[in-house]
């Protein structure tokens, strides 16, 4: 049965029931949105960062005269999922997901283009927004990411306990005597690179990113072997919160988790590294809603956090590392130092970008992180 | 119908009517029949949808008997499909958790009824309450706390001498489901207790007096007075207790272990994050339709009637 001929047409329910959604709520909307359109930006970000609206939309307010109506959520998932309700009902003018995921999100027909003219793109430092960064930032000739501020995945070790290879690797997560706490899919991700490093796998680890067949050969190596090594696992984590428990409660020696991990843990003996491979680093960044209502504020504000002040701020809220040039001054010598503790120029060169991942290539990761969870 | 109308007046009746009819049509029945429309349709780019290719198909539902691996049910090595295997251990381990709050709540709720005085029942039933008080997230958390590898219990265990290596109970002592079943047990036992507590306080103590006077043993008096009067009781306990364990997505993600998939996690995972809403809501609807099945056919083999537990 072909869909356009059926007599009642599902799309059409959907946004008929969205539609009377939006009626019902339009009072609200109205009487909160009608005077002061002028004024404000709808902003969905990551939740768990308070300096954020602590520090730096007083300060962007302060600046531009633009109120930020901030919305935290947990991870780029649920933001997509907020996004596509939004297409439906609006109310959403930026959001912030990472560079590779953007892509997935356009073709589901969510964002819209920037327009570079109202931003500078000259803040930025080289290698963010121009390069193959910046060809990444775009589909076809339109703009349609900014970056905000970039970071890495890399090893958290317990500095007294943690048995690690001498230059330390990837393959440390798998090694017994360190009970690891890991996120699957990245796991993954990480024996695969691991066993590539070492020769082990027919083809590139690389290919798995763009090629679906090669993804599933490939990927069925990495699981097969990373099962082998489960016996190590003391817990998963999905959330900033649970690798922090995993090293503290759980007592796990060696974890692959956020840069942030390893700056809250800095202080109580663990130490951040970039393993021998490559730190996986990910580029996190602003799109605008294809509905967007307040698209000059949008504009502000994403110049704002490339400024060398701006871009400081938001980084020093993500423990993360500045887009702006000239921002290393503003950045909380704390941040600064932990950063070139891990990063000296070498490990800079090898930092692994995560490669963009369709939405395809998602669905089939997360039955492969199903898989490895249950073995 | 006339009852309401001559107590409250066409108007107010009217009002009750419509807040009813929307509770239930527009946030029970509506997001229930789009998610099973949705179910039947594939998963497409927003520029795709309308389509060619958005055709009616039964793909999503083939997607559970999709990815076999080798497991072992009680030693004896079985292979099935993944999401199939963790239903069955969500639909075990639910019935595992109902029979273990069935055995605490049934002596507790007698005591309640039957045997504590009268004067001491507010205090006794508050004292129950409190922990309610407490939201369910804050209740998993501080589990997760108790039993962590550097947690209290082990603290406590090893300064005891009981144990001198602290132990993983989070991953389990028996199965890799044991902390699951430990808090989820833990967190529903009340919703067992009150239906059956209601039961057995109808219930005549004459009739117990009888059974005693008669020369029946205690074990007796309960199998062949107490526990059929209560049944309606514990039928309704058990399907609450069932059903929202099976549905527990908050307690498996806190507490479970490396090993254990909770079946709510596994939609969770295709509506986040492989962003299917598609497959998801026909794990949903499948996961829906075969925990009723289950709960009519448990019904059934204990002779309990739905309008027993409605009563």
């Amino acid at each position: 049965m072909k869909h356009m001929k059926s007599a009642f047409n599902r799309r059409r329910f959907l946004q008929g029931s969205a539609a009377g959604a939006g009626l019902l709520a339009a009072p609200a909307i109205i009487s909160s949105k009608a005077l002061a359109s002028s004024g404000e930006v709808n902003f969905v970000g990551w939740a768990g960062y308070p300096v954020l609206t602590e520090k730096v939309f007083p300060a962007f307010e302060a600046a531009t005269g633009i109120k930020v109506n901030f919305k935290e959520l947990p991870d780029q998932d649920t933001m997509f999922a907020e996004g596509k309700v939004a297409l439906e009902t609006g109310g959403i003018d930026v959001m912030e997901p990472t560079i590779d995921r953007w892509g997935g999100w356009n073709s589901n027909g969510l964002l819209g283009a920037w327009d570079p003219a109202k931003l500078a793109m000259d803040n930025y430092l080289p290698g963010l927004a121009d390069g193959s960064a910046g060809e990444r930032s775009r589909d076809g000739d339109k703009l349609m990411y900014v970056p905000s501020n970039w970071g890495t995945e890399a090893l958290v070790v317990n500095e007294a306990e943690a048995k690690l290879s001498s230059p330390p690797s990837l393959g440390d997560l798998f090694n017994p005597e360190n009970p690891a706490v890991l996120r699957p899919h990245s796991t993954l991700a990480a024996m695969g690179r691991w066993l590539d490093a070492q020769g082990k796998l027919p083809r590139p680890w690389m290919d798995g990113y763009t090629d679906m067949a090669a993804m599933a050969e490939l990927w069925d190596i990495a699981l097969a072997e990373a099962i082998k090594a489960k016996g190590n696992v003391v817990q998963w984590w999905s959330g900033e919160n649970e690798a922090n428990a995993g090293f503290t409660a759980n007592g796990a020696t060696i974890g692959l988790c956020w840069d942030s991990t390893g700056f809250n843990l800095r202080n109580d003996g663990y130490k951040y590294i970039a393993p021998v491979e490559g730190a996986f680093a990910w580029h996190q960044g602003f799109v605008l809603m294809k509905n967007a209502k307040n698209v000059d504020q949008a504009h502000e504000f994403a110049k704002f956090v490339s400024t060398p002040e701006g871009s400081a701020m938001w980084a020093t809220a993500f423990s993360s590392n500045p887009v702006g040039k000239g921002s290393a001054e503003f950045m909380s010598p704390d941040v600064a130092a932990y950063y070139n503790g891990t990063f000296d120029d070498a490990a800079l060169a090898k930092l692994w970008w995560w490669p963009e991942q369709t939405a395809e290539f998602i669905a089939k990761r997360s039955e492969y992180a199903d898989k490895y969870k249950a073995a | 119908m006339h009852d309401l109308i001559r107590r409250y007046g066409t108007g107010l009746t009217t009002l009750f009517c419509l807040l009813v009819a929307f509770w239930l049509l527009v946030l029970i029945i509506l997001p229930n029949f789009s998610m099973l429309f949705e179910s039947f349709f594939p998963y497409l780019p927003v520029a795709d949808q309308g389509g060619p290719k958005d055709v009616f198909t039964l793909g999503n539902y083939e997607k559970i008997l999709a990815n076999p691996i080798e497991t072992a049910w009680f030693g004896v090595p079985v292979t099935i499909p993944i999401h199939v295997n963790t239903f069955v251990d969500t639909v075990f381990f639910s019935a595992l958790v109902t029979f273990m709050t069935l055995i605490l709540a049934y002596p507790l709720a007698y005591f309640l009824a039957k045997v504590a005085s009268p004067r001491s029942i507010p205090t006794l039933l508050l004292l129950l309450f409190i922990p309610m008080w407490v939201s369910e997230a804050l209740r998993a958390f501080a589990w997760y706390i108790i039993l962590t590898f550097n947690g209290p219990l082990n603290a406590a265990l090893k300064a005891l001498g009981i144990i001198d290596q602290s132990i993983r109970w989070q991953n389990g002592i028996v199965t890799s489901y044991d902390a699951i079943v430990i808090v989820l047990t833990y967190c529903y036992v009340l919703f067992m207790l009150f239906p059956i507590y209601t039961a057995i306080t109808s219930l005549d103590t004459n009739q117990i007096e009888a059974a005693e006077d008669l020369g029946s043993p205690w074990w007796r008096t309960h199998w062949r007075v107490v526990i059929p009067h209560a049944k309606p009781g514990i039928a309704s306990g058990c399907v609450m207790v069932f059903m929202l364990s099976a549905g527990s997505l908050l307690v498996p993600t806190v507490v479970g272990s490396t090993k254990a998939n909770w079946f709510p996690q596994t939609i969770y995972t295709w509506f986040n994050d492989a962003l299917d809403w598609n497959t998801g809501a026909a794990y949903s609807m499948i996961f829906l339709l075969v925990c009723i099945i289950f709960v009519i056919l448990m019904m059934r083999l204990f002779k309990v009637k739905l309008s027993d537990i409605a009563r």
